[in-house]
């Protein structure tokens, strides 16, 4: 049983992000809020669980040329240098320090999609 | 379906706009790349906020290429936790398994989702998690 609810977490969480539906909030909200794991430990699980996931989404992205090389090139290098400072201080830091700042994040990506216009597909086609 | 035109795209009515493509793209990644390391994820929200509606990007090409921007942040994010012997991989092995399952369903039953109605009910999931976060 222990390995039931969080392995049947991850399959819903998957199903749902193959859809493009919010996968990695919604896998680390249920670990805290219901499962009670411990921020930083659910942190670095989401983490590890993002990459075999998003890995095969991008061949089959690669392969339909969605990929746009300029942002690409444009976002990575210091993307990655400010990823790196975050994570350092996210491990650093006491976790409960991250705890409102976390809640304004979830406040807006959650505003945010409700008040989404429906997609543009003009933009896409 | 128009394929991305070499990866640039013009934005219209934009002209005078002082700030390049390859600028706004740098200070988005910056700031996805901070919020993704902070929090363990998310950063796709604010990248592709900003790839949509500040550069102009596609749609599609801006949720693809975003998996693609986050790919090298969370690998980043993750050697910092392993060197600060913070990595639990026993713990993840369960959601990584039905992640994968999870992934190989989905794809099986896309489609014919009403995805709408799904992100309005994740939208709310996300607003409840920050009234337990912040009250």
């Amino acid at each position: 049983m222990e390995w039931f609810f969080p392995a049947l977490c991850g399959l819903v969480t998957g199903i749902l992000s193959s859809w493009g539906v919010g996968g990695g909030t919604l896998l680390l909200l249920c670990m805290t809020l219901f499962f009670g794991v411990e921020q930083r430990t659910a942190q670095a699980i989401n983490l590890l669980y993002f990459l075999p996931t998003a890995g095969i989404s991008l061949l089959a992205h690669r392969k339909n040329g969605y990929l746009d090389r300029t942002v690409l090139r444009a976002a990575v290098p210091l993307g990655t240098l400010c990823a790196l400072a975050a994570a350092f201080l996210a491990t650093t830091l006491d976790s409960s320090l991250l705890r409102k700042p976390f809640g304004l994040f979830l406040l807006y990506a959650g505003a945010s999609i409700l008040l989404e216009k429906p997609e543009n597909k003009n933009k896409a086609l | 379906m128009q394929p991305p035109s070499g990866g640039r795209y013009i934005p219209s009515g934009k002209a005078g706009c002082s700030m390049t493509e390859k600028g706004k793209y740098r200070i988005a990644g910056a700031l996805a790349g901070t919020v993704n390391g902070l929090f363990g994820g998310g950063g796709g929200v604010p990248l592709v906020f900003l790839l949509r509606t500040w550069a102009n990007v596609p749609d599609k090409t801006a949720l693809a290429t975003c998996v693609a921007v986050i790919f090298p942040f969370c690998l980043a994010s993750l050697l910092v936790y392993a060197l600060c012997g913070a990595l639990p991989l026993r713990e993840a092995l369960p959601y990584l398994f039905g992640g994968l399952v999870g992934g190989w369903i989905g794809g099986k039953l896309f489609k014919n989702v009403p995805n709408t109605w799904l992100k309005r009910i994740f939208a709310l999931f996300l607003l409840y998690g920050a009234a337990r976060y912040l009250l």
